[in-house]
């Protein structure tokens, strides 16, 4: 076996914290472009690059599957989506977007207060218990809890997908042109 | 006498790259820590190099796969192609990569300057990322993966966003329509493209690219390959959805609705020149040097050959990769470009049943292969 497969786990924890850093800053910096860019378009790419900067800290802190679940799902399809109904609805000469409206400053206080509440209850809830285990591989482990103990939950949630699916089907037919028969 | 030696060393030593390159790697490391570089920078760095080998190797390739689309056209069309640069035109790619390096690059002055910048790079860095995964022989890659397949997907799903970023950032409205075209392709194949794999997760119970090309090493009555294009139905028809839908991804003749030069220009890239230009030519053509390799790691054995043990896995593997490669050049030469309704129509009502289909007859299979 290649003898860098072992590596991720002996790297030193402060370069571990270091790119931990590094990508949360990133990930500030980038959801901050979202919401100031005055051009829809860049505000999409910064979302996307702000979602797969979360997935490379998922695959970080050793969530693998969830890190290629969030780039496949959000980057490579969510937003896509976006960009795609963004280009169809505006025209390539940008309008600039109007950042705020006069309710600016109750919106404010109000992302500020749920903020505080979070900051406040992740400080109950996580705290660093002192070990650092190495990470672990997830996605067996994940399959076989899919297959087995959550199969209901698993088969519940395709079941609404579907419905969800059926729905847009539904919307997206011009009835007034098509009338089901 | 010395053939029978030789042919004993080369059995002992079989010319391995993996183990010769992680022998090295492993001495490379120690050497540096009795000269007193920590472990953590010594292990670093040789990820370094590994990651660099990885981008020339991929780059080098490229650039060979644009000498043989040419040479294989022109076979194709009874014409000589490149032969005045070097021998046999060799040296043609050469040349035509150190022209674009030269190349004014122009920003029209109605593109978004940011976005005409980064659409290059974020269409070509994904690609790279994805060969880590590769098995290019026995204990040839640089990092396995337990989300093997589904990470090559989710990663390689990025450079759509790139495609759209030429497409707007152009400011021109035939990179518009090409990258409206793109998002919907690609978005679209993509589905039959994930679910054609799912037959082999299913069937191997892995998704590492590694272990499902080691499970494949075996032989049946002692001499038919275990690779999965050989099961009856379900590898076929896997192994086709698979191969359309690849090309579909790489954007290529049949499939390239988002450059047809005839309508479109050149569809997401017409604005761009030089070494931007370079780059979407290089990640199209990584894209079909991936899905090659991948069909290579997942339907033909990976370094599996037939008989002739002694000739080397990765040889195996770059053989049966180039042959495939060969077959997706074929294709570009002798189909005619589909229309954008008939590209949905394949897409979505042939594709993606049988790839449905196949997912079942998958699962009766292993059922009866558990029945007792």
């Amino acid at each position: 076996m290649d003898p860098l497969a072992t590596c991720p786990l002996e790297v030193d924890g402060l370069i571990i914290d270091a790119i931990f850093y590094v990508l949360a800053a990133a990930t500030l910096l980038s959801a901050l472009a979202v919401v100031s860019c005055r051009n829809i378009f860049h505000s999409a790419i910064a979302l996307s690059a702000c979602l797969s900067i979360v997935a490379a800290l998922f695959a970080l802190l050793g969530a693998d599957f969830l890190a290629a679940s969030q780039l496949l799902v959000y980057v490579g399809g969510i937003m896509i989506l976006m960009l795609f109904v963004i280009m169809l609805s505006q025209r390539p000469a940008t309008v600039p977007l109007q950042r705020a409206n006069s309710q600016w400053f109750w919106g404010l206080l109000l992302s500020g207060v749920i903020a505080w509440r979070l900051l406040l209850s992740f400080r109950q809830v996580f705290r660093f218990e002192g070990s650092r285990t190495p990470p672990v591989p997830t996605t067996i482990a994940l399959g076989h809890l899919l297959m087995s103990d959550m199969l209901v939950p698993f088969e519940a949630i395709s079941l609404v997908l579907l419905a969800a699916l059926v729905g847009a089907v539904l919307f997206g037919q011009d009835l007034a042109e098509n009338p089901p028969k | 006498m010395i053939t029978e030696a030789f042919w004993r060393l080369w059995s002992v030593a079989r010319f391995e790259a993996g183990t010769y390159f992680s022998h090295l790697f492993a001495a490379l490391v120690a050497l540096g820590t009795t000269h007193g570089v920590p472990a953590v920078a010594g292990s670093l760095g040789v990820m370094v190099v590994q990651v660099l080998m990885i981008v020339t190797a991929v780059a080098l390739t490229t650039l060979f796969m644009v000498y043989a689309e040419r040479k294989v056209s022109a076979g194709m069309q009874a014409r000589l192609g490149p032969m005045e640069t070097g021998p046999w035109g060799l040296l043609q790619c050469v040349a035509d990569a150190i022209k674009l390096l030269f190349k004014e690059d122009v920003v029209p002055d109605s593109a978004d300057h940011w976005l005409h910048v980064l659409a290059p790079m974020v269409v070509v860095a994904p690609v790279f990322v994805c060969f880590a995964l590769i098995p290019f022989g026995k204990d040839l890659m640089l990092i396995n993966l337990d989300t093997g397949i589904l990470f090559i997907f989710a990663i390689s799903g990025v450079s759509t966003i790139g495609i759209l970023m030429a497409g707007w950032g152009s400011g021109n409205k035939y990179s518009m329509l090409g990258g409206i075209r793109a998002a919907g392709q690609l978005v679209s194949y993509e589905i039959p493209r994930v679910l054609s794999v799912v037959p082999l997760l299913m069937f191997y119970g892995s998704q590492s690219l590694q272990s499902i090309g080691s499970l494949q090493q075996q032989r049946l009555f002692g001499f038919l390959p275990k690779w999965f294009i050989f099961y009856p139905v379900i590898g076929q028809l896997s192994f086709v959805i698979f191969f359309i839908s690849s090309v579909a991804e790489a954007n290529r003749t049949p499939f390239d609705l988002p450059e047809a030069e005839s309508e479109l220009v050149a569809g997401f890239h017409t604005e761009f020149s030089g070494l931007k230009f370079a780059l979407f030519f290089l990640a199209e053509y990584a894209y079909v040097f991936l899905a090659a390799a991948m069909a290579v790691a997942l339907y033909f054995g990976a370094g599996d050959g037939f008989f002739m043990a002694w000739i080397p896995s990765w040889f195996w593997f770059l053989l049966k990769t180039w042959v495939l490669i060969f077959v997706i050049l074929w294709l570009r030469w002798t189909f005619p470009r589909l229309r954008v309704d008939r590209l949905m129509q394949l897409c979505w009502q042939f594709l993606l049943p049988w790839a449905l289909v196949n997912i079942v007859f998958t699962g009766v299979w292993i059922l009866w292969r558990h029945a007792p």
